[in-house]
């Protein structure tokens, strides 16, 4: 089917988290209230609600800076769990209307309804169907922004052009509008720095993008540069069919962090903790048929000064094991000072099975890690636990931990 | 205040259209009339997934773990308004 034809929804949950745990509790209704992890001292607002966000407070500041700005605001522990519940059931909802949805994020999905809605008056009506749908079975005060148009790119845009609760509807024919009425980093895929690029080259608004020769975008930007031109005229590459994972939305590296409970240089709590990453990195990865020939490992001092460095594997693995053992011999030399936060990150990811070890060792650990995984899969984290992490305890509220992510 | 609780309670609770509606609770020798169950939410505890009921009377808000194995009904958190 050609591109321009097709009808894309895009919803976007407002204040996802708040407005979950606005919907449970009555009392934080209508107040600046922040989503926080597990201890609000050394936490961030991972999501600010409705009112916390006309008084100031942004997503991911961090808890003193919010009460800084907004001294009423109440902090509330997050809930991954109830908020995973939560998005499997608005999924499901959008699943009753099309069977072509592709989750973005936790609170974020697209819809491809073209087949449905068949025109754009019928795709308004089923924005409306899906928007009682969600009052009716997760409550009034979980709310969604929609956008729809003729691709992801646009819908998304679109959505969020009027929030909270917006309904924003763009035909083909108006999308050059509404893209005239943006900032260039409006657009997902336009950040900060590729903005403060745009603007070296004299490109301050999507108008001036469609009128720099491409030539010149791609001697910049390389094959990002047709990128860009293609979103200034309100194109997606490659319009994708959603549903199917394919090369372009397939996650590029995996990684966990964690904020300790106390700043430490003890290198037995330090690699504790560690190693319970990366044992979750390497499930996940697992879980996803994917492995990694990269290891990041990363760390946030006390003075919130940060330090990474990467090693590269010459056989690729998702063992937990080795990856805590690369990233150890990464973090061993620098970890003398007061520690905050500690993390890891693999990349350069390879699809598919990897040839078995020669070792008798190394194969019957890779049996056993497959069996642990079948539990994990079936009774979800926390199913097992390796005798040499039993001493890090990761705490079950916000720290995501231990919610098997699945976007 | 928000106080997170595993306490056993005693709870009165009607069945319509397929939905489990909180009535009434007794929590510390007090009985507790249920005005609103706000949101209803599971969880996989091992191989049984548990249900959280969040509620709220005039001047509490409480999260109820209900176990459907053994049919117990918990209080998990209660927050108080002011």
């Amino acid at each position: 089917m050609d591109n321009t034809a097709r009808i894309i929804l895009h919803i976007d949950m407002n204040s996802y988290f708040a407005s979950v745990e606005q919907q449970a509790n009555p009392f934080l209704r209508g107040k600046p209230i922040g989503i926080t992890g597990k201890s609000q001292e050394r936490s961030i607002v991972a999501t600010a609600s409705i009112e916390a966000k006309r008084l100031g407070v942004k997503t991911a500041m961090s808890t003193w800076e919010a009460k800084k700005v907004c001294p009423p605001i109440i902090l509330y522990p997050g809930d991954p769990e109830k908020y995973s519940d939560i998005m499997h059931r608005f999924n499901a909802i959008y699943e009753s209307f099309t069977p072509n949805v592709e989750p973005f994020s936790v609170d974020e999905s697209f819809l491809d309804i073209t087949e449905e809605a068949e025109d754009y008056f019928g795709a308004t009506c089923m924005a409306q169907a899906i928007r009682s749908r969600l009052r009716e079975e997760l409550g009034e005060h979980i709310t969604a922004s929609i956008g729809i148009a003729p691709n992801k790119l646009m819908a998304k845009l679109a959505s969020e052009t009027v929030k909270p609760n917006g309904l924003t509807v763009v035909r083909p024919h108006e999308v050059l509008n509404l893209l005239d009425r943006c900032e260039l980093n409006d657009l997902c895929g336009i950040g900060s720095r590729i903005k403060e690029r745009l603007n070296a080259l004299g490109i301050s608004n999507f108008k001036q993008l469609r009128e720099f020769p491409l030539k010149n975008l791609k001697a910049e930007f390389h094959s990002y540069g047709a990128w860009l031109h293609e979103a200034a005229w309100g194109r997606e590459i490659a319009s994708l069919p959603t549903v199917a994972r394919n090369d372009s939305n397939q996650p590029k590296s995996y990684g966990h962090s964690y904020t300790l409970p106390q700043n430490t240089s003890d290198p037995r709590v330090l690699k504790h903790y560690l190693f319970g990453l990366a044992d979750k990195v390497g499930w996940r990865m697992r879980r996803d048929g994917v492995t990694a020939r990269r290891v990041t490992a990363f760390v946030r001092f006390g003075d919130f000064t940060s330090h990474g460095e990467q090693r590269t594997f010459h056989e690729p693995t998702a063992d937990g094991i080795r990856l805590f053992q690369m990233a150890w011999n990464i973090l061993k030399p620098i970890c003398l000072l007061d520690v905050r936060l500690i993390g890891l990150s693999t990349s350069l990811l390879c699809h598919g099975s990897t040839q078995p070890s020669l070792f008798k060792k190394e194969r019957n650990m890779t049996s056993i890690l497959s069996a642990l995984d079948k539990l994990q899969s079936r009774y979800g984290s926390g199913v097992w636990k390796r005798g040499a992490t039993l001493q890090a305890e990761f705490k079950s509220r916000s720290s995501g931990f231990h919610f098997d992510h699945e976007i | 205040m928000h106080e997170m609780l595993n306490d056993p309670i005693d709870v009165t609770v009607a069945f319509i259209d397929n939905r489990v509606l909180v009535r009434a609770m007794r929590w510390n020798e007090r009985e507790y009339k249920i005005d609103h169950v706000n949101l209803v939410h599971t969880a996989r505890e091992g191989a049984k997934r548990v249900f959280y009921f969040s509620v709220s009377d005039a001047a509490n808000c409480f999260k109820l773990k209900l176990d459907p194995e053994f049919l117990e009904w918990r209080l998990v958190e209660l927050y108080t308004d002011g």
